[in-house]
């Protein structure tokens, strides 16, 4: 089955990833999206993303993470779940198929790392008014 | 789906820029060549049902390191690579593409 791609939009109408996304160098943008195509394509349990599409863990378990350095060793990475269930569960989602849901994206300088706080306020706190939204909060 | 999603739109959008298609393209094969090969050698590797701490065993490297190259290898040390194949009874080669060569600006 193939998968499809969303992008998370707040109530506010702002899709996060989506301005992430064309704030990055154009070489970012490209690899990032390249990742998203390729694990589409072949989506988990599939190993795909060239170890570009990580899988989180401790407090970010159930994210997914693609990785990327820019210019100046900049850190880019954008932040996804996988939205999959019955067809019930996902037409209650508002989805025919399961669906890679990009959520936001964050750069850090190199050799930083994020903090618990910027992932629970960047990344977490929207990631679960996605998940916690039917239908889906979707950009369209 | 196809054509009219968001995603779908955003990609086709990106891709008129032609600095964006060529990285764009670079990358996912690049990706699917990593894929080609990790997916190779798992499937290999589940054929003689071999555990990931069997094969690094093998080939005499830490359990982890095997896990990672299986798992997550972002830029996967080639000679586990070559040493995970010959344990696997197969080989890494390099083949010419059908498509010209890219050539990089002086």
């Amino acid at each position: 089955m193939s998968w499809g791609v969303v992008y998370y939009r707040t109530r506010a109408g702002v899709v996060p990833a989506h301005e992430f996304l064309l704030a990055c160098p154009t070489g970012v943008r490209a690899k990032l999206l390249a990742v998203i195509e390729v694990v589409r394509a072949a989506p988990p349990p599939a190993f795909s993303g060239g170890g570009k599409w990580e899988a989180m863990h401790g407090k970010m378990s159930g994210y997914y993470e693609i990785r990327c350095t820019g210019p100046g060793r900049r850190h880019y990475r954008l932040y996804c779940v996988l939205d999959n269930g019955s067809p019930k569960g996902l037409a209650e989602r508002g989805f025919e198929v399961p669906q890679i849901a990009v959520i936001n994206g964050l750069v850090k300088p190199n050799a930083t790392l994020f903090t618990d706080a910027e992932y629970a306020r960047h990344v977490r706190k929207l990631g679960d008014d996605y998940r916690g939204t039917l239908p889906r909060l979707i950009a369209s | 789906m196809t054509g009219t999603t968001f995603h779908d739109r955003f990609l086709t959008g990106q891709l008129a820029d032609s600095e964006f298609r060529a990285e764009f393209e670079r990358e996912r094969r690049e990706i699917e060549a990593v894929d080609a090969i990790v997916g190779a050698l798992e499937g290999l590797r589940d054929e003689r049902g071999l555990s990931k701490a069997e094969l690094a065993r093998q080939i005499g490297k830490n359990p982890a390191s095997v896990r990672r190259t299986l798992t997550a290898p972002g830029n996967p040390e080639l000679r586990t690579i070559i040493a995970m194949a010959d344990a696997l009874g197969a080989e890494i080669k390099i083949v010419r593409q059908r498509r010209p060569a890219v050539r990089q600006a002086a």
